[in-house]
């Protein structure tokens, strides 16, 4: 029988990318006040790892060998586990870092050849910011009710993209990215474009944010941004697969990455406890212990989500779950974590306040912890999450 | 290492409990790791069903095997359930028997998440069934948000625990953490059953299905303070 316990080829993955998070946690209280200071550390092995990580090697990636094996981080389990060790070192720096990762894998989903030649290759060639732009101003995710448009091109008059964007990580700094616009009324009007920046009518700007600074959380406008047909995503699919089927398989894709960000901030509390904290009282250590428990639980769950996704892209409720129980675990263990300091915790300990700040974050994030349960329930309900077996399609669980 | 034939075990018990009730969980599980024994946890407890109550000349106290007959056995209470009655009982030992036998009782406490597991599994499609069957409006209760939030809670729970216990063997969890999965099985069981109102408050229900297993855990699970 197999288990979920990682193969010696993933532990060797998750010794390596943990090693390399030590730059990370010197860095990240610096990142954390000056988000652009990412600029400087292009050269750190993690930051040149994650600039390239989902890039399929037949375009050409060759990335830095571990114990022997290139991982080239297109699935959701090797995402899971960096993104855990990274997190857990210093969020800030993770999401700081350049690299295709959302659109990457829409792109890997939707693109067809010469797309991904182009976009791959831009991403090979040097550290680039991508974005993936779905949210909109007083809509939310709500990927039905967007209104982002984009006007077929006519004649000699090309494609016209205008809307608004918002919440969308990194766009105020990055080079490419993906903007999910309308060509007409219904589900199947919903497209993806490619946008690169700068370009006439595209304006970002970065939002002020509580945490997760290193992100620069973005507003985006667009007026009339000429789109070339080459830049509409999935061109070659009918359009019942390139519109929302594309992003809610993007979004399965990337939950357990989410899930497994939030783990490393719960997991960076409790290894902070540990570090400065000396002689601790039973209660203490017992209350330490449990929490070492809920982080271990919630990686099991986390670890078979990614599985699961990895099997079957449309499986992604178990990543609802897991997401949830992740970013209520990030919430709980950096909140908790602050009680073993005494009073003023925050205001003395720069370090946990950052991780409280940014574990709010982690709420939100791919989909509020309300949505993931609505979509959790239905799962259940529709019986698209097996009762019996819930992890049958999750090739670790045996 | 898991074997196939534990696999099996857990699978069973698990399955009945879900299908069965808790007394022919309870007997599938300790017919499988504990033949012809009646378990009882570290102080002497057990909540067994009529066919191992009657058919057990040995008692099993937590890892220890006496005759039945050297024991001072008490009855606590008998409580009806779907599938058949549990009998609550206490067997007291006498001091001093060796000869503790770690893997029947690494079979036992791992068994025993699983049992629980699969009654709270059912205990979240009982819910289910009853919240669907009642209209509010023009819709089931089952389809307002707050239900649909708190069945997805207890999902969450469940598949965690299952996460954690999937292709674990006996022994390979210490009972620190085998204590923390039966806590957030009775932090689930006792979330859900709220959303059976009264019903949920009824002797024989699925209410009174939760209780009995959090008394298994009570029963079994040997305290914090020992670990």
């Amino acid at each position: 029988m197999t288990t979920i316990r990682l193969d010696d080829r993933l532990l060797a993955l998750r010794g390596q990318v943990r090693e390399w998070g030590a730059d990370f946690r010197t860095l990240g209280l610096a990142l954390d006040r000056d988000p652009e200071l990412i600029r400087e550390h292009f050269d750190l092995p993690a930051v040149r790892y994650l600039s390239t990580m989902g890039i399929p090697p037949e375009y050409g990636n060759v990335p830095i060998p571990i114990a022997g094996n290139r991982f080239y981080g297109t699935l959701a389990l090797e995402r899971a586990i960096i993104m855990e060790e990274l997190s857990c070192a210093d969020v800030g720096m993770l999401v700081a870092s350049p690299g295709p990762l959302l659109a990457g894998v829409l792109i890997d989903l939707l693109a067809d050849e010469q797309q991904k030649d182009w976009f791959y290759g831009r991403m090979l060639e040097s550290p680039l910011w991508t974005f993936f732009a779905l949210t909109e101003p007083d809509r939310g995710s709500d990927a039905g009710a967007l209104s982002t448009t984009v006007v077929p091109a006519t004649g000699d008059k090309p494609a016209l993209l205008s809307g608004a964007k918002r919440y969308v990580g990194n766009a105020a700094r990055a080079q490419l990215g993906v903007v999910f616009a309308r060509t007409s009324p219904g589900p199947l009007g919903i497209n993806a474009v490619l946008v690169e920046s700068p370009s006439p009518g595209f304006h970002a700007e970065a939002l002020e944010t509580i945490g997760l600074r290193g992100a620069r959380i973005s507003a985006i406008t667009m007026q009339d941004v000429e789109i070339a047909p080459e830049r509409f995503l999935g061109r070659h699919l009918s359009p019942s697969r390139r519109g929302m089927w594309a992003f809610v398989q993007t979004f399965n894709l990337l939950r357990p990455g989410v899930a497994a960000i939030a783990l490393g901030i719960a997991r960076a509390a409790h290894e902070y406890v540990i570090t400065h904290r000396s002689a601790l009282r039973r209660d203490e250590r017992d209350r330490l212990d449990l929490l070492a428990r809920r982080i271990d639980g919630a990686r099991r769950l986390v670890h078979l989500a990614a599985a699961a996704v990895d099997a079957r892209t449309g499986d992604g409720y178990l990543a609802s779950a897991a997401k949830v129980r992740a970013a209520e675990l990030a919430h709980d263990a950096t909140q908790q974590a602050c009680t073993f300091f005494g009073a003023g915790a925050r205001l003395e300990h720069p370090v946990l306040d950052k991780l409280v700040r940014d574990a709010r974050g982690m709420e939100f994030i791919e989909g509020t912890g309300n949505m993931q349960k609505l979509n959790l329930f239905q799962g259940l309900f529709t019986g698209k999450l097996d009762r019996d077996d819930p992890f049958r399609t999750a090739p670790l669980a045996g | 290492m898991t074997t196939l034939a534990h696999t099996d075990q857990w699978s069973r018990c698990h399955r009945a409990a879900r299908t069965d009730g808790v007394a022919p969980a309870v007997t599938e599980l300790a017919v499988a790791v504990l033949p012809g024994l009646l378990p009882c946890g570290p102080a002497g407890h057990a909540i067994v069903s009529e066919e191992i109550a009657a058919g057990t000349s040995r008692v099993w106290a937590d890892g220890v095997t006496v005759d039945r007959s050297a024991c001072a056995e008490t009855a606590l209470g008998e409580i009806d359930l779907p599938g058949g009655p549990v009998l609550l009982q206490r067997h007291r030992a006498p001091g001093g028997v060796n000869g503790f036998a770690p893997a029947q009782r690494a079979a036992w406490t791992l068994g025993l998440v699983w049992l629980r597991l699969g009654l709270s599994e059912e205990l979240r499609e009982t819910a289910m069934r009853y919240l669907n069957g009642r209209r509010t409006g023009n819709s089931t209760l089952l389809q307002q948000q707050m239900v649909k939030s708190t069945v997805a809670d207890g999902l969450i729970e469940h598949l965690e625990v299952r996460a954690v216990l999937t292709g674990i063997g006996p022994g390979e969890l210490p009972d620190t953490v085998l204590n923390h999965l039966h806590a957030q099985l009775t932090q689930a069981d006792r979330a859900l059953v709220k959303l059976l109102g009264a019903s949920g408050y009824l002797a024989g229900g699925p209410g009174q299905v939760a209780r009995v297993s959090e008394l298994l855990a009570e029963a079994y699970c040997r305290p914090e303070e020992w670990l």
